[in-house]
């Protein structure tokens, strides 16, 4: 330790800059860890609230206890039902449907106080338990607001805020929830409609007993109406929902390790070339090699320790904060604090380990050096030795200062090589982590490029709520059903329409479409048909809410995404509800075909324009916000470890530049020379971080289209290309500016002296 | 500007008078010292310190460099400061130099008031009036000798084209006996060769002072002659020429000898006093002369030292 302390006294700022670096990249590592936190943090929530494994929707079960049914089949540990009301906000009962379409809040009824599944926690206020009270989701309501609500049979009433908080299930949701009285009242129904159950299982085990609760449910005349939830035990819903994000963070992190590597060889290299006349001048002393050797590796050493206690913590910090982010920006959950104590031991044993072995070769490289040639030169290899230097004389590119920069970044080849490295790194990372926003526009763009209507009107809710002839008569305006199903392990969006619809794209890449009767053909995706081995004549099995049918495939659509499409009429019967539809899609206002509406459907509806659909913005925000936070720890990582380069290597030429100051060179001219060197190792890096940027986007679009099944697309961000120039530019003048400025600061006499 | 660079290589190192003689700039009197070393004071001395001290640091941390150095030194005259290490001769001549600030007192160089001048100014003035000879060559190792000496120029000089460049870099190169290793990288010359070069790249700019930190001390005893030998030509062609050496037998050739202590001048004596030979007789032995020599207060002025005006 007091050698440690002796070793900082002497070069305080040199290994505080090197304990700073490495520790910022090992943070930068910390980002590895963010997949971990993220599900570590929905995990911890969903134990607190002991997540149900399987949810089902229902039809109105009315008297049938189908709790105490479902209860009697094996595996099942406990079940509950609760009743799901959809209401709209706002006393639109005058306005109709135009008027406050986005206002639709879910209420869910639950057996408040006896619950043991899903168990609501009041953050804020208590729980409600009479009627007309709710405990709504952070952000939702104030506590004691009333609020006025139309429900499904478009009768009005109000509802008091009580409580705030809710279960980590439904986080992201607009959703309250109330005693079952009030939940059955804004339902309209006489039982429950809604099934939560514990069990234990895995995916497929758990989605094997879902069907026997079909099947029971069957049994006692209750419908199932979407497709079941299932959440392995332990788990969280949500964690499927951000495992590509957090994937995605994951994959950023190991660009961040690469220049962490980068940073790690070159600091420690530098540190220990930096003593090699102190090491020669200690062998021609006396000492013994191995004992030299060992004393640089514990210096190093200690430096990569200092810099794990820094780091690592600061890695910890790092991925909380990109996972706290990415649950708040996507699903609305503050997780809680949580640690990878992989990533941190990983990152640990990378630093220690890392600089032990380059700690070692370097060592090996400063003592292995003839002693004689270690005590005469500085840098034991005066520049001209080369044949590559020796050739670069012979062009004479550039002014004088130009060339000295030049012919000095090819004498100092691996440092040279190093910032290189960690340039082409952060122009890559730059690339990437912004292709991968404007791949995600375009994709969302895209889902819905094939859709070619004005307005998307539907009922909220699980079941088909709308009459299936609900737009006969009324021109410009179809029937539709979207809902999901499941082929294999994949969830498929199931879309039924018209054969002929006029609202989706006819065009096809393959085949025909489905035929106008009720023939159990289906029209897939091609990349998602692609990607699962699916063509032509095949059949697939798709799982729907009530069952699993068997369709022909007839046709593949450009569209992108996991589609199956199907004919409206037969998607309906399959799904039990035949007649029935969900979705009313309009070339205009759809409130002429509304008015004709009667019953259920005379009560609320959701509308959206398909340009509010595409839109997207809020999750394109997310990404981009979260990708930046990434982008900007790498950019800096880099940054820094190309200033600590240049900064090393301007420290060491700091005679020769001296001596430039000396003959008349004024501050500009020592900018010259240093940004000389600077600027081909930035042009080339940033044409290599173009390449790698490229490539690299494309690796990891193409694993999440072999990973997810679907056409993603690579919209790689040429944009960026000239921000990142810019960047590196502007990052690489300032930096000789500043270098320079370093330099320049000491009297040329004082600095000449130290070398004398 | 008479200025006409030999075409040829001469191996013997004698340096070109031609090519360093500056007649348009400096008084007839220049290249001939009739009294062996008393420079009639017609203009001017080239440098006047006054008061000069450099301290690094403050309290009593501090380190003295140079305590209260006056001096004058004359036009065209070879003056040598010697002393033992930490003496504050280096600092001195890097003051003189331009190369280091005085912490306080003034400094005149040529007229011109160097401890005033931005740095910026005081760089451009070092680049067109002061020549710098160091003991451990400074040249920038990734640029040929004729690279090193063209650059000096292109810093001094703006207006002087490539060619020009090329030509007066040959030139002085030429004259210090290196014309024929113009494409040598330093890294690949002699200690002595890399101090010639050294050499051309001081006087390359024709400037009218050059100060030589110890230019011999990384020498063998053959090549510190060589190097002194052209110091001494170019004081004997009219260039004012400040020496810092540790070595008594080489400033005894000198026409003013300063000898310091502490950071204060302990001595200052001009050949005549000494009885010493002309600068144009190098190598003599003055070892005598110099134990001879009057001692003197730190702050004081040619004229005490009877310097006539």
């Amino acid at each position: 330790m007091s050698r440690f302390i002796r070793e900082f006294r002497r070069a305080p700022a040199r290994i505080l800059a090197s304990v700073f670096a490495l520790s910022l990249a090992l943070g930068a590592i910390g980002v590895m860890g963010v997949p971990h936190v993220a599900s570590s943090s929905l995990r911890d929530e969903a134990s607190t609230d002991v997540i149900a494994n399987i949810a089902i929707d229902t039809t109105d079960t009315a008297g049938v206890p189908i709790d105490s049914l479902v209860e009697s089949i094996d595996d099942i540990d406990l079940a509950e039902t609760q009743i799901s009301a959809m209401v709209e906000i706002g006393t639109s009962a005058s306005a109709g449907p135009w008027a406050d379409r986005a206002s639709v809040m879910q209420v869910l009824g639950v057996d408040v106080g006896s619950q043991q599944i899903d168990i609501l926690r009041a953050d804020a206020g208590r729980l409600p338990t009479a009627d007309g009270e709710i405990l709504v989701v952070e952000g939702l309501a104030d506590l004691g607001m009333v609020i006025p609500v139309t429900d499904m049979a478009g009768e009005t009433s109000t509802l008091t805020v009580v409580g705030i908080g809710g279960t980590s299930y439904w986080s992201g949701e607009q959703l309250a929830f109330s005693s079952f009285e009030t939940a059955r009242e804004l339902a309209g129904t006489r039982g429950s409609n809604r099934l939560v159950v514990r069990a234990d299982g895995d995916a497929d085990e758990l989605r094997a007993l879902a069907d026997t609760i079909g099947d029971t449910l069957a049994d006692a005349d209750v419908a199932v109406v979407s497709l079941p939830v299932t959440v392995p035990a332990g788990q969280h819903p949500i964690e499927a929902e951000i495992a590509q994000v957090s994937v995605l963070v994951g994959l950023l992190g190991i660009v961040a390790g690469i220049v962490a590597l980068v940073l790690l060889a070159s600091t420690t290299t530098t540190l220990i070339t930096k003593r090699s006349r102190e090491v020669a001048v200690m062998r021609a002393l006396g000492g013994r090699q191995r004992a030299i050797r060992r004393r640089l590796r514990r210096l190093a050493l200690a430096i990569a320790a200092a810099a794990v206690v820094i780091g690592v913590p600061l890695g910890v910090l790092v991925s909380n904060y990109i996972a706290r982010m990415v649950l708040e920006e996507f699903v609305g959950l503050t997780p809680g604090f949580a640690f990878s104590v992989p990533v941190m031991v990983g990152s640990a044993l990378f630093a220690l380990v890392g600089a032990r072995l380059v700690a070692a070769r370097a060592a090996r490289r400063v003592v292995g050096q003839p002693l004689a040639t270690a005590l005469r030169d500085r840098d034991a290899n005066p520049f001209g030795r080369r044949v590559s230097e020796r050739l670069a004389v012979r062009i004479r590119l550039g002014g004088l200062l130009e060339r000295t920069g030049l012919r000095n970044g090819l004498h100092q080849r691996s440092r040279s090589l190093t910032m290189l490295a960690q340039i082409t790194a952060a122009v890559a990372a730059l690339l990437v982590v912004t292709s991968m926003a404007t791949t995600v526009t375009a994709f969302n763009d895209a889902e819905y490029a094939h859709w070619d209507y004005e307005t998307h009107t539907s009922v909220p809710g699980p079941g088909l709520d709308m009459p299936g002839d609900l737009a006969d008569g009324h021109a410009g305006s179809e029937m539709a059903i979207e809902t999901v199903g499941e082929y294999g392990d994949w969830m498929l969006d199931v879309v039924g329409a018209e054969s002929g619809s006029t609202f989706l794209d006819a065009g096809l890449d393959e085949g025909r479409w489905y035929a106008a009767d009720d023939a159990a053909e289906a029209v897939l995706s091609t990349g998602f048909a692609q990607r699962v081995g699916l063509g032509i004549g095949d059949s697939i099995d798709v799982r729907l809410p009530n069952g699993t049918v068997a369709y022909q495939v007839v046709g593949l659509h450009p569209a992108r995404g996991r589609y199956a499409f199907l004919e409206v009429d037969s998607l309906s019967a399959d799904l039990g509800s035949a007649g029935m539809a969900n979705v009313l899609l309009s070339a205009h206002d759809p409130s002429a075909v509304l008015s004709t509406a009667d019953g259920a459907t005379a009560g609320i509806y959701t509308m959206q324009h398909l340009d509010e659909v595409t839109a997207d913005e809020n999750g394109r925000d997310a990404i981009v916000l979260i990708f930046t936070a990434i982008g900007l720890v790498i950019v800096s990582v880099a940054g820094l470890a190309v200033a600590s380069g240049l900064a090393v290597n301007v420290y060491e030429r700091r005679h020769e530049l001296a001596a430039l100051q000396a003959i008349g060179g004024r501050r500009r001219h020592v900018t010259r020379v240093v940004f000389a060197e600077l600027a081909p190792i930035a042009v080339v890096g940033v044409a290599l971080g173009v390449v790698f940027g490229y490539f690299g986007a494309l690796g990891i679009v193409g694993a999440f289209e072999s990973a997810d099944a679907v056409e993603i697309g690579l919209t790689f961000a040429a944009g960026a290309i000239p921000v990142a120039g810019i960047l590196v530019v502007v990052g690489s003048v300032g930096l000789g500016a500043l270098m320079a400025r370093r330099v320049t600061r000491r009297p040329a006499a004082v600095t000449l002296r130290s070398a004398a | 500007m008479t200025f006409a660079p030999p075409v040829t290589t001469r191996p013997d190192a004698q340096l070109d008078t031609q090519f360093d003689a500056r007649p348009d700039d400096r008084p007839e009197h220049h290249n001939a010292l009739p009294d062996g070393g008393r420079v009639p004071a017609l203009r001017p001395p080239l440098i006047d310190a006054h008061d000069l001290t450099r301290r690094w640091g403050k309290g009593s941390s501090a380190q003295l460099g140079v305590d209260r150095v006056s001096l004058t030194i004359e036009r065209g005259e070879l003056a040598a400061i010697v002393g033992p290490s930490g003496s504050g001769k280096s600092t001195l001549g890097a003051l003189i130099a331009g190369i280091d600030r005085p912490t306080s007192g003034s400094l005149v160089v040529d007229g011109t008031r160097i401890d005033q001048l931005s740095d910026d100014r005081l760089a451009r003035w070092r680049g067109r009036s002061v020549g710098i000879v160091f003991q451990n060559f400074h040249l920038l190792p990734a640029l040929t000798a004729a690279e090193n000496v063209q650059l000096a120029l292109r810093l001094a000089d703006r207006s002087a084209g490539r060619r020009e460049r090329r030509d007066r870099s040959r030139g002085a190169l030429d004259a210090v006996g290196l014309g024929d290793k113009l494409r040598r990288l330093p890294g690949q010359l002699s200690g002595g060769e890399q101090q010639r070069v050294a050499i051309a790249r001081a006087i390359v700019t024709r400037p009218g002072l050059i100060v030589a930190d110890e230019p011999t001390g990384s020498l063998d005893q053959a090549s510190g002659h060589v190097v002194f030998d052209l110091l001494s030509e170019l004081a004997a062609a009219g260039t004012t020429v400040v020496l810092i050496t540790h070595d008594r037998q080489l400033a005894a050739e000198s026409n003013r000898l300063i000898e310091m202590l502490d950071g204060m001048v302990e001595h200052e004596t001009l050949a005549v006093d000494r009885g010493a030979a002309s600068i144009a007789r190098p190598h003599a032995s003055t070892a005598d002369v110099i134990v001879g020599a009057r001692r003197r207060p730190a702050a004081g002025h040619a004229d005490m030292l009877g310097v006539p005006s």
